[in-house]
């Protein structure tokens, strides 16, 4: 049941208040798509995972929305934010008094956790009662938010690609790749709201997580008890508060405070060199190598040039604790013994770093990262080239493709007509425009209708959907950026390439 | 299988394997609703147990660090100085009044027992502030007045604990105070862009006239919650007034407060699919029908559906010419481009424009359209390209008073917490009855040093700001502290109407300074 205090009527672009006035006379029907648009020239980020859907219908979109409150307060708004009447009292108030507050809209949509190619429709919106038109649109501002979430998981997903590519390469397995890139973005994005949303896309890919919100919103809203874990670390408050000549001390305490499983150490506050070696190699040698695996020391950077950085503090470790080899001939720390690299990482440091350390005979098995804004605040709607556009019409009872096709930009045309999702012969999956497609071919599944939410997910569901395919380095099972082995028509049809 | 075996596991199994697993007590619990002090980042739950022994204060501040070096990125702008703002709205949603009951701490009990797969929850400490305070926070928040315009690497707020039990508490706040950033840096960004458009538009034109409407919010849907949207649009609105992201009024009058009935206005405008679902031959029907339901108000068509350079041309310079003609300088046409290089596409719409509608030659000297036209460039727009768009008009003998421009995603989404280097640091405790300045100090990077001490906030004789580190503050001969108490145990004691924010924030005549290129 959406919030009862949330104002639907107040929850989208101004302009949109307007438009019921702006469509064609007559108009019955209109039908809108949303898309991870492709980009000329080539994508970095080729495929996405579909997620976050469930959220928005749950919290924003699902049941009474609608009251004659909401309507007054948005009246009195709208009257003052416009400086003159162009609200559509009446309008709402049908909804009102046909559906009870409900919205006729039905949402189709790409099962949540799916990995799609971009440049396909994930999602389609339509009015289910001719005198609504005007409310496809309406809520457009709300579901285009989707692109957060979306983005997260996918960045998530490319982090877990380039994770995978190097544990698997140095350690000749996959073994704690779900733990490999911790969740550090809680205080770096911009409000509790984002950072539920976005720790919980995080974890469609990981378990490790400091952000909280996230664990609750997978709770809440995608049925997972508890979907990720962490550990008791140090900030740098808590080492600094013991004053500068008592780093060992405010060390020694943590080693004590937390004598089972893993404890994360800041170790940077001074000179993370001297710590390593100094303290940590010598004056605590003793209690860090009486620890158990299970309870390893994990040594944590915040400063510097992360790949340099690491390289010097993973020379001074072994100096003092020394290392073995691993079964593919790579250097591995004790096993009491790990760092975690959180500070400037993003996609490519992260490779840049596996990459140096793999040069330097250093297995990945050594680090885990953790990732803040680049995670979580670090991308926007153009990231994926996130869009909601209409695409068909029905006028005087008859349908219309419509779309874009602005001459200063053709990578920012739109697809045309009523849209399905189908895996073709060759496996890839294409979307089918103007109405051709075969419904038992459609991926897309009714989850919303009339105010009810139709079709659920959880987050193990969805972690299954969005699973790196053990072979994801083999020749893709995607279209690929140039369909060369397709006839013209074929390209014509996928993707919406005019 | 705890989570100590998930990390050494020798067997590969899958996350949904590992989490099924393990066994969650109560899963047929509730859910649980998101707790706000009690929800913040897990690290912090443990530090409670890892301060020095006795400590019995801790006390720590807010800044936008400065940059002491070059970085390797060259930045155009500089944001030498900040807005600060925000705080008000975080302490009335999440700190204020009484924020924990006896079921929300032993929900997170569980949470965090299962988060942590170990027992490190300051049950404890939460139960002592529930019982003595009745659920209020005692900690003391200082902070500069809100709206107030701050050089870098000065103390913007200080946070201490206000009871020797409750040394923790003050970093468990961390995580939601230092949200702050976003705010602050949504300010501080759009008042740069004022800046800009100020200096341009007074070149051009001799004035600044309705330059508060000259930067458009369209950043709701770009944004990655509702709850940002609110945040961001509101802090947009310190310095201007047009605004589409409805959010932000509503956070406004919930949590500052205006004298006027609203802060943020719009007009009537199309978009894409009030356009293409008339069908491609019917652009010029679309165009008329929207320019007749709105004959005295603004109102904005985007005329790029499917070349803007036809639209301008044909259908509103020879088609339509005489209904946008009769229109007065109160309502006029505002043709909306979409698309293209941004400076490249409003240059030549305005060209074409100028040919089909003339132009006049204002007081400096540059073309001004007819007052039923203007242009607003709503793509593509951040701080950059707004300089660019602004100096290339200049240079073809535009005036800015033609158009105005609409920012989303650069508005709102494209910012971090690192552009403007906001971060929270403890710089004093007490342990063992004594008083300690701290700081940190990493070798490899001098930005990162944080300040020492208690911290206070001065004037210079000279009128510039500074801040005073190791107490050095409560000497007398330093003048007053500009940072005020805000909060305290649980109460706020000093609110800013959303007025008095936007006074604070004015731009001033020495701000405009830098000349015009």
């Amino acid at each position: 049941m959406a919030a009862q205090d949330f104002n639907i009527l107040l929850a989208t672009d101004s302009y949109k208040i307007t438009h019921y006035k702006q469509y064609p006379p007559n108009v019955s029907k209109v039908y809108s798509y949303f898309e991870c648009r492709r980009k000329r020239g080539g994508t970095q980020f080729s495929e996405i995972v579909f997620f976050g859907l469930q959220y928005l219908l749950k919290k924003y979109l699902s049941g009474r929305v609608i009251t004659e409150e909401k309507i007054q307060e948005a009246k009195v708004f709208y009257q003052m934010h416009f400086r003159q009447t162009v609200f559509d009292e009446e309008g709402w108030r049908k909804v009102l008094e046909k559906y009870d507050g409900r919205l006729p809209i039905r949402i189709k949509a790409v099962p949540e956790g799916k990995i799609i190619p971009r440049g396909n429709v994930l999602f389609t919106v339509e009015n289910t009662d001719p005198d609504f038109f005007w409310l496809t649109n309406y809520i457009e501002t709300m579901l285009v938010q989707m692109w957060y979430p979306i983005s997260v998981a996918t960045i998530s997903r490319e982090f877990k690609k380039i994770l995978a590519k190097h544990l698997k390469a140095t350690s000749g397995s996959l073994e704690g790749l779900d733990f490999k890139l911790h969740d550090f973005g809680y205080r770096g994005v911009s409000s509790q709201e984002s950072a539920a949303l976005g720790g919980a896309a995080h974890l469609v890919n990981f378990c490790s997580t400091d952000t909280v919100a996230g664990l609750l919103m997978a709770q809440r809203y995608y049925g997972c008890p508890m979907a990720g874990f962490s550990m008791p670390a140090a900030e740098h408050s808590t080492i600094i508060s013991w004053g500068r000549s008592r780093e060992k001390e405010a060390f020694e305490s943590m080693l004590d405070q937390f004598p089972t499983g893993p404890v994360s150490v800041v170790s940077d506050s001074y000179d993370i060199f001297k710590a390593c070696r100094h303290i940590w190699g010598d004056k605590l040698k003793e209690r860090v190598i009486e620890r158990s695996e299970d309870s390893c020391l994990i040594i944590r950077p915040d400063s510097g040039d992360p790949a340099e950085t690491l390289i010097e503090v993973i020379k001074i470790l072994e100096e003092c604790f020394g290392c073995s080899l691993n079964s593919q001939g790579f250097k591995v720390l004790p096993s009491y013994l790990r760092i975690i690299q959180g500070d400037g990482i993003d996609l490519n440091s992260v490779d840049e770093i596996l990459e140096k350390l793999s040069d330097e005979g250093w297995s990945a098995e050594n680090v885990f990262f953790g990732c803040g804004s680049a995670l979580l605040q670090k991308l926007n709607r153009d990231t994926l080239n996130c869009a909601f556009k209409c695409s068909y019409v029905e006028i005087n009872g008859k349908g219309m493709d419509v779309y874009k096709q602005p001459v200063t930009d053709p990578s920012k045309g739109s697809k045309r007509g009523l849209l399905s999702l189908r895996r073709n012969s060759d496996d890839f999956i294409e979307t089918v425009e103007r109405g051709v497609g075969k419904p038992e071919e459609d991926m897309l599944v009714i989850v919303f209708e009339n105010g009810s939410i139709v079709q659920e997910y959880t987050l193990e569901e969805i972690r299954k959907n969005a699973r790196l395919l053990e072979d994801y380095m083999a020749p893709s099972q995607h279209n690929q950026d140039e369909p060369k082995s397709l006839e013209p028509h074929q390209k014509h049809i996928m993707n919406g390439v005019h | 299988m705890s989570i100590l075996e998930c990390f050494s596991s020798q067997s590969e199994i899958s996350i949904q394997q590992r989490c099924g697993i393990i066994n969650i007590q109560g899963s047929n619990h509730p859910f649980i609703i998101v707790i706000n002090c009690i929800c913040i980042i897990s690290f912090q739950v443990t530090h409670y147990k890892q301060y020095p022994p006795n400590t019995t204060k801790v006390y720590s501040y807010f800044e936008c660090r400065a940059k002491k070096t070059e970085s390797t990125k060259i930045q155009k702008v500089k944001y030498d100085k900040t807005v600060f703002y925000g705080l008000q709205y975080i302490l009335h949603k999440y700190l204020k009044g009484k924020v924990v009951t006896p079921q929300k701490i032993t929900e997170a009990k569980e949470v965090y027992r299962e988060h942590f797969q170990d027992d490190v929850f300051n049950e404890k400490g939460w139960e002592y502030i529930l019982e003595k305070y009745d659920g209020h926070l005692p900690i003391e928040i200082k902070a500069v007045p809100e709206g107030s315009v701050i050089p870098r690497g000065n103390v913007l707020f200080t946070v201490e604990s206000t009871d020797p039990e409750c040394y923790w508490l003050t970093n468990w706040v961390e995580t939601i105070l230092v949200q702050i950033w976003y705010p602050i840096t949504v300010a501080t960004n759009s008042r740069e862009q004022k800046k800009i458009l100020a200096r341009y538009l007074l070149e051009t034109s001799g004035n600044q006239d309705k330059l508060e409407y000259k930067l458009h919010d369209f950043g709701y849907r770009g944004v990655s919650s509702q709850e940002t949207a609110g945040i961001g649009a509101s802090a947009h609105l310190v310095n201007f007034k047009g605004t589409d992201t409805v959010a932000g009024i509503c956070v406004i009058k919930k949590y500052y407060g205006t004298k006027d009935p609203v802060p943020g206005f719009s007009v009537p405008a199309a978009e894409h699919s009030t356009i293409t679902a008339w069908g491609k031959d019917h652009e010029k029907d679309a165009f008329e029908h929207i320019v007749r339901q709105f004959p005295n108000v603004p109102v904005s068509i985007v005329s790029d559906s499917y070349d803007i350079y036809n639209a301008c041309e044909k259908i509103w310079g020879e088609d339509l010419r005489s209904l946008i003609e009769s229109r007065s300088a109160d309502a006029p046409l505002v043709i909306r481009p979409d698309s293209g290089d941004p400076l490249d596409t409003v240059l030549k719409v305005l060209e074409i424009l100028g040919r089909k509608f003339c132009t006049t030659e204002n007081s400096r000297g540059y073309k001004v359209l007819p007052p039923y036209i203007r242009v607003i460039q709503g793509d593509g727009v951040d701080i950059n390209t707004l300089q660019e768009i602004v100096a290339g008009m200049k240079k073809h003998r535009w005036s800015i008073e033609n158009v105005g421009f609409g920012s989303g995603g650069a508005l709102l989404q494209k910012l971090t917490r690192d552009l403007l280097s906001c971060c929270f640091k403890c710089s004093f405790v007490v342990t063992n009855g004594l008083g300690l300045n701290v700081f940190k100090d990493p070798v490899a990077d001098p930005n990162k040093r944080s300040k020492k001490g208690r911290l206070s906030l001065h004037r210079t004789p000279t009128g510039d700001f500074v801040t005073l580190e190791e107490g050095k503050g409560s000497l007398e001969e330093n003048g007053p502290d500009l940072l005020h108490t805000v909060f305290r145990n649980g109460v706020i004691l000093k609110t800013y109407t959303f007025d008095e924010v936007r006074d604070n924030a004015k731009i001033r005549d020495c701000d405009l300074e830098e000349s015009v290129d």
